[in-house]
């Protein structure tokens, strides 16, 4: 058994997770993370089918754990039940293509170009929608002709023993799909702004973190690039390298997701749970004298700041606003909103997008009435999200940081 | 700039957060899971048995409020007065004469300060008033409130169950749901069109705490105006709208004054500084990846009593602080913590940390155990808050004190 299900007995009913949920403030056809989890998980038997069907409409954000006084793994029972579902049921090719981010990169990668302005494209869109069902609205984004890895190679290293500088000041970069395929420019960045900083970054072999697939309940994927990840990360952990990630939910898998939600257990992934950082969270551990004597470059422009929900998950608060508010004229709001609604491959669904984008009303009304040149959010899928429904740049943390180092892209 | 971190988002830290930050200095809020303040009637309580104003002066001198001083009291109150005025939230009432708001139970609530849709239920306000329930929301009976009440001597003009304009719904409503939907002017439109003709010669209407999360004071005076009566809320179940709003005022205003916010972690356990050990230097996070450190100047504890975590009773008669296993005044064995009437004052609610008059938890010989760490709200000792209705007013107060020492 799953130490999550263990849980569903700590729930008072309080209804603190129903009050916060995103998804049960704007839909009927949710009824709220208590109710689908600690509540229906009773109901589950084992060896019978699932007698509900709404957990569906869970997007995964996790406020519900997170909110929960009493210690109740809500959004973990809830993703398990997902899983389930999705083992009863046949599951849609839209949501296998989505679950691959990284297979997708690597076909459309060679033939970028051609890819991204086919793609983009509105009768292309309309067919996709039509056939697979990937609402027209949600934001796709673009690939690179040169990925991360191809543009580093340099860096990229089987095993720690083929590290020959000193080991103490070294970082292992875990890029993730977005950072390789479709931002490698903010892979760029991280590794100037660490090397600057008087770090080595090294880049180890790795695959797709897996969340997409577990999001849409394929665990069993979802297990094997956990148990891939895990063999070649482990290594590097043991050497007593950090490993540091800037996308919040693959940094989430490593430090939670892969003991709690797949169920790994052992020596590997423990270490590697307590050796991974968020880059921010890094930054501030590793070298927070360092950067309280950076003198940033004045940044004359309004912005406003969402922290994620993977990065709230984290429960390490948001490291990265510490390090904004050094940056000279940056005039800094902060997001009022618990989510902006994206749910990583929740917002694409034609069936989920209105849901999702009701959920981010609240931050889209917010970005409009404030006048801002920028936002700034740490997540990948909800920076394209929040980009497509605003209109506005949205960037993430360190790229900020990095115009005011004076670091270019 | 003092580097403050404080445990616990309910209403005593968070109150302390925006202090702390208002004063310009920096202040992280640690909490695990949301606070009580939710699930409250979204009041503040300071006495309930008699003018809360003369009461306070006759308390032992181990009180809270006695230990904290009338004056952090009523400046705490002109804070709260000035945050909820400027979150258009008002709250009437005063420390001189307390409002009796009825429960969802039909019980009479005596509090100080209450939100003004909560303020309009008052029972002595002498407006004959009518109570009425919504169709699928399952937490609250008025024909309950309104027989309990009426055994009590108020008279209640009427018992209402009033409808909700759906033709369809997928599953039964909780209080939050409702106020989303009230939230929204075209459902108040619609609301009151189906309303109206069954409300003909009703003054004053008591509903379950519903009108509105986001802007309730809009939806309040709204649906009045659309209904042409005066309209009063009564606290239900969980979610508890009311208490909801206050957090909600609260957790905003901080956000905007620069609170940064750590929701998740359990704190477990402190790095003790310089001093022969007499100072906290910071706190230990158990994050999700792993235990982090967090270094603060000052630390203050308001992590609540025994509803709220702070307090854990063990098995075995123990009874323990739960972040620094502080020592804790209670009796020693289980027989000892409850009376055999259940509706008597119990023992185990004034249970809890002693402290000096600087908000600093003592000993057994009764010094200060750390120069820089303060406690605040539930998890002080000496009070039972229940009996006395002192809850809220004794957060606001303690959490005024606590930061007002630490900051020096």
């Amino acid at each position: 058994m799953n130490l999550p299900l263990f849980t569903t007995d700590l729930c008072l009913k309080c209804n603190i997770c129903t009050a916060a949920c995103p998804v049960a403030a704007v839909t009927d056809l949710f009824p709220g993370p208590k109710f689908v989890g600690p509540q229906a998980e009773r109901y589950r038997h084992p060896r019978l089918s699932m007698p509900d069907v709404s957990v569906d409409w869970c997007s995964g954000c996790g406020i519900c754990s997170r909110v929960c006084p009493h210690g109740v793994a809500v959004a973990e029972i809830n993703i398990l039940a997902k899983g389930r579902l999705t083992k009863e049921r046949h599951t849609p090719l839209r949501d296998q293509l989505i679950a691959h981010p990284e297979l997708l990169g690597r076909i459309a990668s060679p033939i970028a170009p051609v890819a991204n302005t086919s793609i983009h494209l509105r009768p292309a869109r309309w067919l996709l929608e039509k056939t697979i069902g990937i609402s027209r609205h949600a934001p796709i984004p673009t690939f690179t002709r040169i990925p991360l890895r191809k543009r580093f190679r340099d860096r990229c290293f089987d095993t720690p023993l083929d590290i020959k500088h000193d080991i103490d000041h070294t970082v292992a970069f875990f890029h993730g799909c977005s950072s390789n395929y479709y931002e490698p420019e903010l892979g760029e960045q991280t590794i100037a702004i660490l090397e600057r900083l008087g770090y080595e970054v090294v880049i180890p072999p790795q695959i797709c973190c897996g969340l997409p697939l577990q999001s849409n309940g394929l665990f069993d994927a979802a297990r094997r690039h956990a148990q891939a990840n895990i063999t070649w990360l482990a290594p590097f952990a043991k050497q007593g390298i950090p490993i540091v990630g800037t996308s919040t939910s693959c940094t989430l898998m490593l430090k939670h997701d892969y003991r709690t939600i797949l169920g790994i257990r052992g020596e590997d992934v423990e270490t590697i749970a307590t050796s991974t950082y968020d880059f921010f969270e890094f930054l501030t551990i590793f070298v927070k004298n360092e950067i309280n004597r950076i003198k940033f470059n004045s940044l004359h422009a309004r912005a406003l700041y969402h922290p994620p929900c993977k990065l709230r998950n984290h429960g390490i608060g948001a490291p990265a606003l510490s390090i904004l508010r050094q940056i000279p004229e940056l005039q800094l709001h902060l997001s009022e909103s618990e989510c902006c609604g994206a749910g990583g491959t929740y917002g694409m669904k034609l069936e989920k997008f209105p849901v999702a984008y009701e959920v981010g009303q609240g931050l889209f009304n917010q970005i409009s009435q404030l006048e801002l040149d920028f936002v700034i959010c740490d997540s990948e899928t909800c920076r394209w999200w929040i980009a497509k429904h605003t209109g506005l740049p949205v960037y993430h943390p360190l790229e900020i940081m990095a115009r005011a180092m004076d670091i270019q892209p | 700039m003092t580097e403050v971190l404080i445990v616990g988002a309910g209403l005593t830290g968070l109150f302390a957060s925006l202090l702390v930050a208002e004063r310009g200095n920096a202040v992280t809020l640690v909490a695990q899971g949301r606070g009580g303040l939710e699930l409250s009637h979204g009041c503040i309580d300071i006495w309930g048995r008699a003018t809360p104003s003369r009461a306070l002066s006759r308390l032992r001198k181990s009180h809270p409020y006695r230990l904290a001083g009338t004056a952090a009291l009523h400046a705490a109150l002109e804070f709260f007065e000035e945050i909820t005025q400027q979150a258009e939230y008002p709250f009437p009432g005063s420390i001189s004469r307390n409002l009796h708001l009825p429960t969802a139970l039909g019980a009479i609530h005596p509090t100080a300060l209450a939100p003004q849709s909560l303020a309009q239920g008052d029972l002595f306000d002498g407006t004959p008033f009518t109570l009425a329930g919504i169709d699928n929301l399952r937490d609250f009976y008025p024909q309950l409130a309104a027989s309990n009440l009426r055994r009590a001597g108020i008279a209640v003009q009427s018992v209402l169950d009033l409808p909700i304009p759906l033709d369809d719904t997928r599953h039964d409503f909780y209080t939050s749901d409702l106020a989303h939907l009230f939230d929204k002017s075209n459902w108040r439109e619609e609301v009151a069109r189906v309303w109206k003709p069954q409300l003909i010669g009703i003054k004053r209407l008591g509903l379950p705490a519903v009108l509105g999360l986001r802007d309730p004071q809009h939806v309040l005076e709204d649906l009045q105006e659309r209904l042409g009566l005066t309209l009063f809320e009564i606290p239900t179940l969980p979610p508890s709208l009311p208490g909801l709003r206050l957090e909600v005022i609260l957790r905003r205003r901080a956000l905007n004054t620069g609170v940064h916010f750590i929701e998740g972690p359990r704190v477990v356990g402190r790095i003790d500084g310089r001093s022969d050990g007499r100072r906290v230097s910071g706190v230990v996070l158990q994050t999700v990846g792993g235990p982090r450190v967090h270094t603060a100047d000052v630390v203050i504890l308001a992590t609540g009593g025994i509803l709220n975590g702070g307090l854990v009773f063990q098995q075995d008669g123990r009874v323990q602080e739960s972040v620094f296993d502080l020592p804790v005044n209670y009796d020693q064995g289980r027989g000892y913590w409850t009376t055999t009437s259940p509706l008597d004052s119990q023992p185990y609610s004034g249970y809890g940390l002693l402290v000096n008059d600087l908000m600093q938890p003592l000993d057994a010989k009764g010094a200060p155990i750390f120069e820089n760490l303060y406690v605040a709200g539930g998890l002080l000792g000496g009070a039972d808050r229940t009996m006395e209705g002192s809850r809220q007013g004794i957060d606001l107060a303690t959490a005024y004190r606590a930061v007002e020492v630490a900051l020096g």
